[in-house]
């Protein structure tokens, strides 16, 4: 059965993945107690509807835009969801881990030129602003923007500000989704999928559920979708509760935990 | 809301004739409602139907929506495709298209065209296909048929100078030239200062 880019890696029966010998229980010691309280996360999308329901309120919001004289402007304070998109992501953050603070950064509006610009900018403003977590449903084919990007996704990870990128259904490269300094993210096949897997194979490196997944939408309204942009949150919350319980640990760190709470996580021969 | 500008796009004829069969093609794998292709306008701000097939084809090509609004601005805006079982919910996505269409579809999927240079170029939707198990079958299909779509618009040039291969005043000397209602002077400079603009940039 065909299944979308990146998601064909986690059909099936799973090769076990060796991932480190953490502890016997390593979900009690990662996830267990922890609502995501005193961590920061950063949607950067469509902009986030704060009074939806299933969000419960934004801790503050930033709008990028392209200013008359082409440069990037920032527009602080509350603003509406123009799509739908970011109140989704947010609403399933917020759903794993319903303490977290959560930031809406609008890169989306109402044109496509400087695209790129707002994008990369919405970045580095979460990592200036010591963000823990950023989520990224976008992506970038252009050449143009892979150094841009590259440099911005390093930056982030030295700054331990992790970037949860969703990978791309289309196929052929985007970024920063396949950067090994993110979090790249596919759709974990099944709509009754659950949990997270490891790629053998990456570089998208994981996988969770975003098959036919009742999100929150524009208007206060819910609906059922299915993308990567959907699993890429869900990995997020899941690093909001890792580090609800660690907030000292590292990218790489949490890359580390992530592959041994990974459904398809096993131990070395 | 639709914009009111008469449709400006205008593939040629080849293309179009191409894109047509595709998404004719996909709609019928699928067994869709319908299927269409929007591009990005040079404006960056619009999306402009220029192929369709199904429910709605005839009155949607050459519509224009403003890209930061529905389902195929925000995968225009960012590069991801999606497949939403109930999109008829999205209230303003429903009144949207209600205007465009006349049909507005219960479920949808969209998926982002690349230019050349990796840029979005336009989105491509099915409208109500028949979904075979969970919907991320129909969603690989559809993004599998992103690639050769989106090839075939790669023509070079943006959406208006793939709509356009002549700018207008350049067609329109050609056009006195071949209908002789200019002398051969007139038209001459005249497609000569068009030539120039052109090579400037202008």
């Amino acid at each position: 059965m065909a299944l979308p880019e990146w998601s064909a890696a986690f059909e099936g029966s799973l090769a076990t993945v060796r991932s480190l010998p953490l502890l016997d229980d390593v979900s009690a010691w990662a996830l267990a107690g922890s609502t995501g309280r005193g961590v920061k996360v950063a949607v950067v999308d469509s902009g986030v509807d704060a009074t939806h329901p299933d969000v419960g309120g934004v801790a503050g919001a930033v709008a990028m835009q392209v200013g008359e004289d082409g440069e990037v402007e920032q527009v602080a304070g509350p603003h509406d969801d123009l799509y739908g998109h970011g109140t989704a992501c947010a609403s399933i953050i917020r759903g794993l881990a319903p303490d977290v603070e959560l930031y809406s950064v609008r890169v989306l509006g109402a044109n496509l030129k400087g695209r790129g610009s707002l994008f990369r900018a919405g970045i580095e403003w979460a990592v200036d602003h010591g963000m823990d977590v950023v989520n990224l449903s976008l992506s970038s084919r252009s050449e143009t923007w892979y150094g841009p990007l590259h440099d911005t996704a390093d930056h982030a990870y030295f700054a331990r500000t992790l970037l949860v990128c969703a990978a791309n259904n289309v196929p052929g490269p985007t970024y920063p989704s396949q950067f090994a300094s993110v979090i790249g993210v596919a759709a974990l096949p099944g709509s009754s999928a659950a949990g997270i897997a490891y790629n053998p194979e990456p570089p998208v490196e994981f996988a969770a559920p975003g098959v036919d997944v009742e999100v929150a939408w524009a208007d206060g309204a819910r609906i059922v979708a299915t993308g990567n942009s959907f699993a890429a949150p869900y990995v997020a919350g899941t690093v909001a509760r890792i580090l609800g319980n660690h907030p000292h640990l590292t990218a790489f760190q949490v890359k580390a935990v992530l592959q041994a709470l990974a459904i398809n996580a096993g131990e070395a021969p | 809301m639709t914009d009111p500008t008469p449709p400006a796009v205008r593939l040629p004829a080849a293309t179009l004739e191409q894109l047509r069969g595709t998404v004719a093609a996909l709609r019928s794998l699928l067994r869709a409602a319908a299927c269409s292709v929007c591009l990005v306008l040079d404006d960056g701000a619009h999306l402009e139907f220029v192929a369709a097939d199904g429910e709605g084809s005839e009155r949607i090509v050459g519509v224009r929506i403003p890209v930061d609004r529905g389902i195929a601005g925000w995968v225009a805006m960012s590069g991801e495709p999606v497949a939403i079982l109930d999109v008829d919910r999205d209230a303003r996505f429903a009144r949207d298209v209600a205007e465009s269409t006349e049909y507005v579809p219960t479920g949808l999927v969209a998926v982002p065209l690349a230019d050349a240079d990796g840029e979005v170029a336009g989105v491509m939707e099915v409208l109500d296909p028949v979904w075979e198990g969970d919907s991320a079958r129909t969603l690989a299909i559809a993004a599998g048929f992103a690639t050769p779509v989106a090839g075939l618009l790669q023509l070079g040039g943006t959406a208006e100078d793939r709509a356009n291969p002549l700018p207008p005043d350049l067609e329109r000397s050609v056009r006195d030239l071949v209908g002789g209602s200019r002398t051969a002077q007139e038209s001459l400079e005249q497609l000569l200062s068009a030539v120039a603009r052109l090579r400037s940039g202008r």
